[in-house]
């Protein structure tokens, strides 16, 4: 390891520049040459290829599941358009809804399994849900692709030696450093620290990887102000007067979905915007149509550490400016992180039973899949993601930006001068470093990574 | 001190909300006995009514004295359209059950609530609508150094006038003394010769009708959210525990103590946000199983 220090840190970050381009477009649909479609080899089946997602379809987390669902099904008609998974398995998707809870949703994946027989499992948003899905995925040994609910905890505790299940979107402890980089580098003086947090693992999360990251490069940085709605609080006006009354610097905000609609709603009229700066986990976390153009200019506003649909900006990445046409003309709406992911995600699956059956020919089982999926790399619309083999988890770059009205858009985006990516190897920790119960006890193997070699 | 004084006005705004919620769920409960889990989905609709109302008369941009006097007229429209929806949903949902034990009127009302969530994201879509011009219009008013918003002044007059106006309704006037004769012994009352037919879709109409005022005046201040009813009929449920079920003094008590209880806790103890509601809310059942109001 080559301890980092923290001005070099963050002035080797570039600010506006676009991810550099890669690899070929060519691997995703959209105009291209005939020959470049996979040519299978051997006897391939016609049975539909089932695919179960689960996603919040209702309730004020619908923001997020919605571009999950659209990303998905965008995914499977275009795959399907080409006659399927291998030119002959077209994917078939049963949706059912991630607010039913989790023990409902345990019983959906234990019923699509063993009397629907899925052949894939993808989706899901919350981080309350994904511990629980996971160990189930294992037992019934059913392939599964977590779109998102991304806590550290899937692999670090709850299935520590994943077999059948992976995760794309980036790993949890990255959100909270990746807001933490953002404001240093925004506001590098802002020393007292407010939090509100949705009182559940997500928030603890964000809380924690962002105060640990945050003291290291703004040394002097307290907080001085908590508060901790429960998820579903459409009332933040006490929350917003007791941050105001502790006199922060800077704000770290972890409420998503339709909670964060209405926390920003009220903040104004607060005048809580005027009063400190204002840093996000998942401002632009949902459908970006969400957030009105009465929210404020100069926001951090967080993109779960993923992806937003003006990044990598136009002409910089072919892969992104076809996604979001064809994103746009499929669902009259532009795409969101989830979208992303769980495009990717079945775009993964395509390319590794390609490359499996490559190697075997005809259909390749579920372990010829997943040794193809460990350590693959694919171009997504969001940029190179890879799926690391030893934890199953999916890394990109992570990114960040600053709101900004856009006369093009009805909505604010990112304005293109402020957005920073992060490598991400720079704000994760490496492969098997000691998992939490491992020589340490902290709550993520990233907190232990950031304490001991995290910026000198 | 300004914060102190900003804390109060909080709690009372919520505390209003929370009352025209409760008030309609407890009245709904005192003259029929029905638990109606779809109470806070109705409240929900009444925002998004009041949302989609207030957007499609006037279009987001529309600003200026009159334009504001408008949108505020137009806010009750949610209120008045859930009471219609009440009016229709006792004679032919509910009524045909009350012979029958309770569990089935709360099963069938729970399905009302999966049903109108489902109705409301098909009708009026997945995102928050809002009718936050009518907020920007009226501005906010300087209270020492901060600010508090005017329209959440005209919320508490609301839950006041609401509150007061109820209860002369239900204990002066005629109607009401029907209402609780109604309530108090159903085959005496029908034997005198009250329609009790029609006293019932009254009384379920009127608790509608409160549940969709709360959606109405909140939604200026919040937004119109997916799954904001749920979270409404959970806190709904622990201000009449904490009040008495079917007790319109205990649904007022019930929301003040609930919304200063909790603001409370976000100022001095925010970690014990989660848990500090259905904390009061058990000691007050271990000491009074029947609620502060609630008659046994």
């Amino acid at each position: 390891m080559n301890p980092l220090d923290r001005r070099s840190f963050l002035n080797k970050l570039t600010v506006g520049a676009a991810a550099a381009a890669s690899g070929s477009a060519a691997y995703f649909a959209g105009p291209r040459p005939i020959q470049a479609a996979y040519k299978p080899k051997g006897n391939i089946p016609d049975k539909p290829f089932k695919t179960g997602h689960i996603t919040f379809l209702t309730g004020p987390a619908n923001l997020l599941g919605e571009p999950g669902r659209k990303g998905h099904l965008m995914a499977a008609e275009e795959i399907n358009a080409e006659g399927g998974l291998l030119g002959r398995r077209k994917i078939e998707t049963i949706l059912a809804d991630e607010a039913a809870g989790t023990d409902a949703n345990v019983k959906e994946l234990r019923r699509m399994k063993l009397s629907e027989n899925i052949d894939l499992f993808t989706g899901i948003v919350s981080s309350g849900n994904t511990p629980a899905l996971g160990p189930v995925a294992e037992e019934l040994g059913v392939l599964t692709l977590f779109n998102d609910g991304c806590t550290d905890f899937l692999f670090d505790k709850a299935v520590p030696k994943p077999k059948y299940v992976f995760r794309v979107t980036n790993i949890q402890s990255a959100d909270g450093i990746t807001s933490a980089v953002g404001a240093a580098k925004a506001w590098p003086h802002a020393k007292r620290v407010a939090s509100l947090q949705p009182d559940y693992s997500y928030g603890r999360n964000v809380h924690e990887h962002f105060m640990l990251a945050y003291q290291k490069l703004v040394p002097g940085a307290t907080s001085v102000s908590e508060a901790w709605p429960k998820l579903g609080t459409t009332d933040f006006t006490p929350h917003i007067t007791k941050l105001i009354s502790d006199k922060p610097d800077i704000l770290i905000c972890g409420v998503w979905g339709g909670d964060y609609v209405a926390f920003y709603k009220q903040a104004l009229r607060y005048g809580l915007f005027d009063k400190m700066k204002v840093a996000t986990t998942l401002a632009f976390g949902g459908q970006p149509h969400a957030i009105g153009k009465d929210h404020p200019e100069g926001v951090l506003a967080g993109a779960h550490a993923n992806y937003f649909f003006t990044f990598p900006g136009k002409g910089r990445w072919p892969i992104n400016d076809s996604f979001v046409e064809r994103y746009y003309k499929r669902w009259n709406e532009y795409p969101s992180f989830e979208a992303d992911g769980a495009y990717t995600s079945l775009y993964l699956l395509k390319a590794a039973v390609e490359k499996a059956n490559a190697l075997v020919g005809g259909w390749p089982d579920d372990d010829a899949i997943i040794t193809m999926l460990e350590g693959m790399g694919i171009d997504a619309p969001s940029g190179y993601t890879y799926i690391r083999p030893d934890n199953h988890q999916g890394y990109k770059d992570a990114v960040i930006g600053m709101t900004k009205n856009d006369p093009k858009y009805e909505f604010p985006i990112w304005d293109p001068e402020s957005i920073i990516t992060i490598p991400i190897r720079d704000i994760t920790a490496p492969p098997n470093w000691p998992k939490p119960g491992q020589g340490h006890n902290e709550s993520t193997a990233a907190a232990n990574w950031l304490k001991t070699t995290w910026l000198t | 001190m300004d914060t102190l004084i900003i804390q109060t006005l909080n709690s009372i705004f919520y505390a209003a909300v929370l009352f025209l919620i409760a008030a309609g769920l407890s009245l709904i409960y005192g003259v029929m006995r029905i638990v109606n889990l779809a109470h806070g989905t109705f409240y929900a609709l009444g925002a998004f009514v009041s949302a989609w109302a207030v957007g499609a008369v006037f279009g987001a941009s529309s600003t200026g004295g009159l334009a504001l006097i408008g949108q505020l007229l137009i806010l009750p429209i949610g209120a008045l359209a859930i009471a219609a929806v009440g009016a229709v949903i006792e004679p032919t949902l509910l009524r045909p059950l009350y012979g029958r034990p309770e569990e089935y009127i709360l099963l069938v009302t729970f399905g009302l609530l999966m049903i109108l969530d489902d109705v409301m994201k098909l009708v009026f879509g997945g995102t928050p609508l809002s009718a936050g011009s009518i907020m920007d219009g009226m501005g906010s008013i300087r209270i020492g150094g901060l600010l508090y918003p005017a329209y959440n002044l005209i919320v508490i007059a609301i839950g006041i006038i609401s509150a007061v106006g109820l209860w002369a309704f239900i204990y002066r006037s005629r109607f009401g003394v029907i209402l609780r004769a109604t309530s108090q012994d159903r085959r005496m009352a029908s034997a005198l010769g009250i329609n009790v037919g029609r006293i019932y879709v009254q009384a379920f109409a009127i608790g509608c009708f409160m549940a969709g005022l709360g959606g109405a005046v909140v939604v200026p201040a919040q937004a119109a959210v997916l799954g904001m009813g749920v979270d409404a009929l959970i806190l709904a449920f622990v201000v009449i525990v904490i009040g008495g079920l079917g007790s319109l003094e205990g649904a007022l008590v019930g929301a003040l103590i609930v919304s200063f209880v909790r603001t409370a806790g976000i100022q001095f103890f925010p970690e014990i946000e989660l848990a500090v509601l259905y904390l009061i809310a058990a000691v007050v059942l271990l000491i009074r199983p029947t609620g502060l109001f609630g008659r046994a």
